[in-house]
């Protein structure tokens, strides 16, 4: 028989075969390939699946009593209803909504409780803040600070950063913006040219950083800064922690389409930092920021910008749609559903300690594209002129102006898909 | 995965490979069949997230035989075969993009590979992502499957959601696995047609994609829209 005996269960299958051919029960194969489970299962630890899978699935499975967990922040919810329904609501600030939750223990959670946090797991974070997106709340003040500031403060930030700046995030009082682009760094971002000097006050920054959101609402900026004089590229460059209200800052707003200040020009003229205010190891700016990246894109707020307007649009809808529309929300249904399943996995392989970058940017990728084309699709089936305004045109309308940042903001589409395209071994 | 669904993968493989040329003899006598029956009735006691990775593999190895029919065995529903179907697909996609990405690292114009260019790479990375999509709405779909106890009507709103995802990204998928193979990829010769050809039969297998948005979206209507919601999330929440 030409099989080809390379691997231990391939004996077995041979075994198996051998039984066929010489006219053994089917009952007898049925027994041996049974068989082979328990007597390989230690010889093939380790053994990878031949074939190539284009997405590993990790079983989303937080710790504790998940439904008790939604129902109390659903509670939560009920009692701020009048604030909820936000289109596109993780970047609208809200100090009061914010300060709120986290004095009902749903900020920082995964932080831990000497610094303020609740020492939960992040996937308990993660039940948390896909209910708030789905609700259309407020979170914007605080959305970055808890998501990625407040670990990279934990992991690489000096003892007075985090005695500083935790226990204020955990409360929902301290709110922080993050320092990348320039007006010569946007995708490229390995052409920051801001500096920090180290002198023997303490370190001098100055520079220029562009489309920063919330600055203007933020009491510290993450900052990705050349630190090494004469560096190129990724080298050279640190992360340090730059408050807002140091003397040497300048925040101009920038307004955008929708007439809304979200994103902020800001410039450093020769600003003052104590050494405690540098991140992690000089020098290794760029690996701790494109670290931070994967939590910045794997997160449900890159499908979930436009859930609002699919909410409105199943309400005007009625339980009996016309074939159409229920056609459409058929459609969302199943993109929606597949969307959750894929930032789940993404986020329990994030829990488990593991790098999901490729993952991450698909989530991000495909989310951005469904969030996006949203409201144009609810645009080409519902009649909504421009006169129309109840919930559904008006969010419909809001979105369709703000749909083109889903694709720019956390990396553009074309990196994205460029990073996609190095995991497939295409670069 | 499990050590022993691993182990259910390897022995799968290697009985495809026979099959490939043989037929479905190979996979019947190795006792597929028995694979969801349960142990106390002389089976295997397999769980339908095996059925979706042997199916998986199926889809790449011997896309072209009644493996699904073979496990699932009897008159096959529509929504069970919606099931096979997908995890077919998910196999066939996967492969079809390894084929892909194969043919652009080698095929060189310009001087330089194809997957060199940006366009290309950008075409592929959405393929990819089509077919992780795909991958992961099956491997949910078995999951509902399993905690319905493989009453496919219990886990009618996953087995929907997953066929009509598959069948969006089938489309995109085979015509772009096509567009980076060039004229080659067109050929009776070249192998990648009897993924892709398989692949287009079954986005209208067992429901096309206006008949399973029908079914969903009569679901989630009648759902409502916070229903939607709370649906989504206890059925996929730990018991």
């Amino acid at each position: 028989m030409p099989f080809p005996l390379r691997k231990p269960s391939h004996i077995l299958v041979y075994i198996l075969l051998t039984c066929r051919e010489i006219g053994c029960l089917r009952r007898f194969a049925t027994w041996t390939f049974k068989a082979m489970w328990h007597l390989s299962a230690s010889r093939l630890a380790g053994m990878a699946m031949a074939m190539q899978q284009s997405f590993t699935v990790y079983p989303f499975d937080p710790p504790g009593d998940v439904a008790a967990l939604r129902a109390e922040i659903r509670a939560f919810l009920a009692q701020h209803e009048a604030k909820l329904g936000v289109p596109n609501c993780w970047v609208v600030g809200d100090p009061e909504f914010s300060r709120a939750l986290g004095a009902a223990g749903f900020l920082g959670m995964i932080l831990p409780q000497e610094v303020g946090g609740h020492a939960r797991h992040p996937l308990e974070r993660y039940v948390v803040i896909e209910e708030l997106l789905a609700a259309g709340a407020p979170v914007g003040a605080h959305w970055i600070a808890d998501r990625q500031t407040a670990p990279l403060i934990l992991r690489y930030g000096s003892d007075e950063a985090k005695e500083r700046y935790l226990p204020g995030i955990c409360r929902g009082e301290i709110y922080t913006c993050i320092g990348l682009s320039e007006p010569g760094a946007g995708s490229d971002l390995a052409a920051v040219r801001t500096s920090a000097r180290h002198t023997a006050e303490g370190w001098r920054i100055s520079g220029q950083k562009i489309w920063t959101s919330g600055a203007h609402m933020s009491h510290v900026m993450l900052a990705l800064v050349r630190s090494e004089e004469g560096s190129e590229r990724n080298a050279g460059l640190s992360q340090f922690l730059i408050p807002m209200d140091a003397p040497g800052i300048t925040i101009r707003p920038i307004i955008d389409m929708g007439g809304d200040h979200h994103f902020n020009e800001v410039f450093f003229d020769d600003v003052l930092l104590p050494e405690w205010a540098m991140v992690g190891t000089r020098g290794q700016g760029w690996a701790q920021a494109t670290a931070e990246l994967a939590l910045e894109r794997s997160g449900p707020e890159r499908y979930l910008s436009s859930h609002v307007l699919m909410t409105a649009l199943i309400d005007a809808a009625g339980p009996d749609p016309e074939p159409q529309i229920r056609g459409l929300i058929g459609e969302l249904t199943a993109e929606l559903w597949t969307l959750r399943q894929m930032s789940m996995s993404t986020a329990a392989k994030l829990a488990a300690g593991e790098d999901p970058m490729v993952e991450a940017s698909m989530v991000k990728d495909l989310g951005n594209s469904f969030e996006q084309a949203l409201p144009q699709r609810v645009q080409a089936l519902v009649d909504c002129p421009s006169t129309r305004d109840d919930d559904l045109a008006r969010l419909m309308r809001a979105l369709l102006i703000a749909a083109p940042s889903f694709s720019l903001r956390g990396g553009t589409r074309e990196i994205i898909r460029g990073i996609i395209a190095r995991g497939l071994g295409l670069r | 995965m499990s050590e022993q669904r691993t182990l259910l993968c390897d022995t799968a493989e290697a009985v495809f490979a026979e099959a490939a040329t043989e037929g479905m003899a190979p996979i019947e006598a190795a006792g597929f069949g028995q694979l969801l029956v349960h142990e106390g009735d002389g089976g295997f006691g397999g769980d339908w997230g095996d059925a979706f990775a042997v199916l998986r593999l199926a889809g790449a190895k011997v896309p072209h035989l009644p493996v699904g029919e073979l496990i699932v065995g009897g008159e096959i529903s529509r929504p069970i075969g919606a099931f096979i179907r997908v995890a077919q697909a998910a196999g066939a996609m996967d492969a079809a993009l390894a084929m892909s990405i194969d043919y652009v690292n080698t095929r060189q114009q310009f001087g330089k590979p194809l997957g060199k260019f940006q366009a290309v790479q950008q075409v592929l990375a959405i393929f990819a992502t089509e077919a992780a999509a795909v991958n992961v709405a099956g491997a949910a779909a078995a999951a509902a499957l399993d905690r319905a106890g493989g009453d496919a009507d219990a886990a009618l709103f996953e087995i929907a959601s997953a066929k009509l995802r598959t069948n969006k990204a089938i489309g995109q998928a085979t015509s772009i696995a096509h567009q980076v193979h060039g004229a080659i990829g067109f050929t009776r010769e070249y192998d990648l047609h009897k993924l892709t050809g398989l692949l287009l039969d079954w986005r209208s297998d067992h429901g096309n994609d206006a008949w399973w948005a029908d079914v969903l979206g009569g679901m989630t209507a009648k759902l409502g829209a916070a229903g939607l919601w709370h649906e989504v999330t206890r059925r996929a929440d730990p018991l």
